[in-house]
């Protein structure tokens, strides 16, 4: 059957991972692309795309809730402050003012992560009680809840204004901070924390991928298309409703454990309202319910700041005065994308990308 | 008792203000099933565009109102003609998402310009004082508390009657019915749309004026303030003019009484609840609301078919 991607012989083909030889060879050469970049990418590009793979892990697990399940979900943020604080909590250095157990990474990453999938497990039945919009709304009241408790616990997160630690990069032992060298070639800390975000990031995605071709993926889509159909056709909404949250805030925790260790700090504020919506966004522009869409829109969402200013050295504005800062120019772009994909592709980078590959695949023929 | 009425007081001027929001929210909910979370932003621009006029500019205060206001109206026009037109019978939540798009827009476009200091607003009655109050045994009311509450109540009376009476009132009844039939029977649904997105825009500048909470100023921070107009609508129903109003004086006594009574609620409970819970405490009612009644107090119970 060779030359005939499309022909399958047996189900199991159609719900491979890799459908066929050309998908799986891209992804090697994506993931070793990906790997090598570590060695010749600068500090600052390595900055952007680690950040881009852990927010990208956060927002494949809103798109396993919201995408897939199509339980809408304001306040995915929240649990990713969960697994930032349970990381700091554990892995962080304790002060006069916080507390912290120094703990390994083996321990602190997994377990930030189930702490964030616990308060999904107890957010989870509210969206069996409300539906739609009514259950984006409580989730919001929940980003103003969380944030409130986020200040006032001093004694985890350090209180507004001031912040905190994040958690020590100690892995089995090995600490972060020393750097690794490898046949004469050093990895510095930024570069091992690229390493380790890629790594993370690539298993989440087979993650998500797997879930969609399993019976627990099919009936978060029959939930999604319509749940008193699927209650009709024998699916427990209560499980798979509470599943879809537990796996989504899992992912979220995952990315707050160690999206902070990056920057080394973090202080409450940053969990608002916004920060919620950032990874909203994400799904949509990437493209919703769909495996690499978040992928894309994490990518496009923190590289964004590198294309803008690589675009202002460009134009040679950069040393000039601009009425508005770099970060309220991000905004301006990443609100009107919002307003963009929304109305005119639905379907996001991913509808994008969909479009150019069918294109490409019958070029010079229409279809 | 004293502290009780001054917390009364507050809590029905902050009431009041939130309820200008909330009509905007229910209006265009109504109307368009759109839930619209520029809402809050557009209030702030009405400020913003006041400030601008009044003390930038130096147009007298009332002039600088007015075109303010107008400005604000047509902007909220703008955006219903642009962004939301294309978007009409698409699902509820992804407008909902497009209008925190346009939010982010209007936001990061204000922060930059309200910078770091606070702006002023204008004086409506150079003769009396802007920060002026009067004490009525005891309780403090500021004047701009009493004028928003006032504002309101003729604001609210003012719309009741243009539902009731006028020719386009009764239109926007209709369409919010039924869109389809209102189109069959010669409405022009369009021109509907129009006029609520315009009504929501004069709603929400008369709202960002007063929202600058008391002391006529505007800050990068009122749109936090601006934005708990939200849990009002939710608590009274998305779709309940009635309910918004109601919805407005709980969150906005809510907030009055919790701000005084804060000491003592935390020795009822046993433990700190945190500087600011006051802000906070709105959502939480409305989390509450929310769990006992899906559709809010006053608004009509979603049936749902296969």
């Amino acid at each position: 059957m060779r030359g005939r991607p499309n022909l399958y012989t047996d189900y199991r083909k159609e719900t491979a991972i890799f459908s066929n030889l050309t998908q799986k060879f891209w992804f090697v050469l994506l993931v070793v692309f990906a790997f090598s970049l570590v060695l010749v990418a600068s500090d600052y590009w390595i900055l952007l795309l680690t950040t881009s793979f852990l927010i990208a892990v956060a927002a494949w697990g809103l798109n396993i809730v919201s995408g897939f399940a199509g339980q809408i979900s304001l306040a995915h943020g929240v649990f990713v402050g969960v697994g930032t604080y349970t990381a700091a909590v554990l892995g962080g250095v304790s002060s006069s003012y916080v507390i912290g157990y120094e703990l390994d990474m083996i321990i602190w990453l997994p377990l930030s992560g189930v702490m964030a999938g616990l308060l999904g497990l107890i957010i989870a039945p509210i969206s069996v009680r409300l539906k739609g919009l009514n259950l984006g709304l409580v989730t919001l009241a929940l980003v103003f809840i969380a944030s409130h408790l986020f200040s006032n616990m001093k004694f985890i997160t350090g209180g507004a204004g001031f912040g905190r630690k994040s958690a020590e990069l100690v892995l089995l032992g090995f600490d972060f901070d020393n750097g690794l060298s490898v046949g004469g070639f050093i990895l510095e800390k930024n570069q091992l924390i690229y390493l380790l975000a890629l790594t993370i990031c690539i298993f989440a995605g087979i993650g998500v991928k797997n879930l969609t071709r399993s019976k627990t993926g099919r009936a978060y889509s029959a939930i999604r298309d319509g749940d008193i159909a699927a209650e009709a056709i024998g699916i427990n909404l209560f499980k798979f409703k509470s599943s879809a949250f537990a796996l989504s805030s899992f992912y979220a925790g995952i990315t707050g454990a160690l999206m902070f260790s990056v920057s080394g700090g973090v202080e409450p504020g940053v969990f608002n309202l916004l920060y919620s919506i950032t990874f909203i966004a994400i799904v949509i522009i990437g493209g919703g319910g769909t495996v690499l869409g978040p992928l894309f829109g994490a990518l496009f969402f923190s590289l964004l700041p590198g294309a803008i200013q690589t675009l202002l050295h460009t134009f040679e504005l950069a040393g000039q005065e601009l009425s508005l800062s770099l970060g309220q120019i991000e905004r301006i772009i990443f609100g009107l994308f919002i307003i963009f994909f929304i109305i005119l592709e639905p379907r996001g980078l991913w509808g994008v990308w969909f479009r150019l590959r069918n294109y490409f695949k019958a070029w010079p023929f229409s279809y | 008792m004293i502290i009780f009425l001054q917390a009364t007081a507050e809590g029905l001027a902050l009431g009041a203000v939130y309820s200008l929001v909330a009509i905007g929210f229910v209006l265009i909910y109504k109307a368009m099933d759109v839930l619209s979370f520029a809402q809050p932003a557009l209030a702030v621009v009405g400020a913003a565009f006041i400030s601008a006029l009044a003390v930038d500019r130096g147009i007298p205060f009332w002039i600088a109102f007015i075109i303010g206001v107008l400005l604000t109206a047509i902007l909220s026009l703008v955006i219903e003609r642009t962004f939301l037109r294309p978007m009409v019978g698409e699902p509820v939540f992804s407008v909902a998402i497009l209008t925190i798009g346009i939010d982010i827009l209007l936001r990061t476009v204000l922060d930059n310009w309200i910078g770091l200091n606070p702006r002023y607003l204008g004086d409506p009655f150079p003769s009396i004082g802007n920060f002026g109050s009067v004490n009525i045994g005891g309780v403090v009311l500021k004047y701009l508390e009493i004028s928003a509450f006032f504002t309101a109540v003729i604001v609210i009376i003012l719309l009741s009657i243009f539902f009731k009476k006028s020719k386009y009132g009764v239109a926007m009844r209709a369409t919010s019915y039924d869109q389809e039939a209102a189109l069959a029977q010669g409405i022009d649904v369009g021109k509907i749309f129009a006029l609520v997105w315009f009504i929501a825009g004069l709603l929400a500048s008369f709202a960002g004026f007063f929202i600058t909470g008391g002391f006529n100023t505007l800050t990068q921070l009122s749109f936090i303030s601006a934005l708990r107009a939200l849990p009002a609508v939710v608590i009274g129903g998305l779709d309940s003019i009635p309910g918004a109003v109601v919805g407005s004086l709980i969150i906005g006594l809510t907030q009055g009484y919790v701000a005084y009574y804060q000491i003592n609620l935390e020795s009822l409970v046993g433990f700190s609840l945190g500087s600011g819970f006051s802000f906070v405490a709105p959502y939480l009612i409305m989390f509450i609301i929310l769990l006992i009644k899906p559709d809010g107090l006053f608004g009509t119970e979603e049936v749902e078919r296969v």
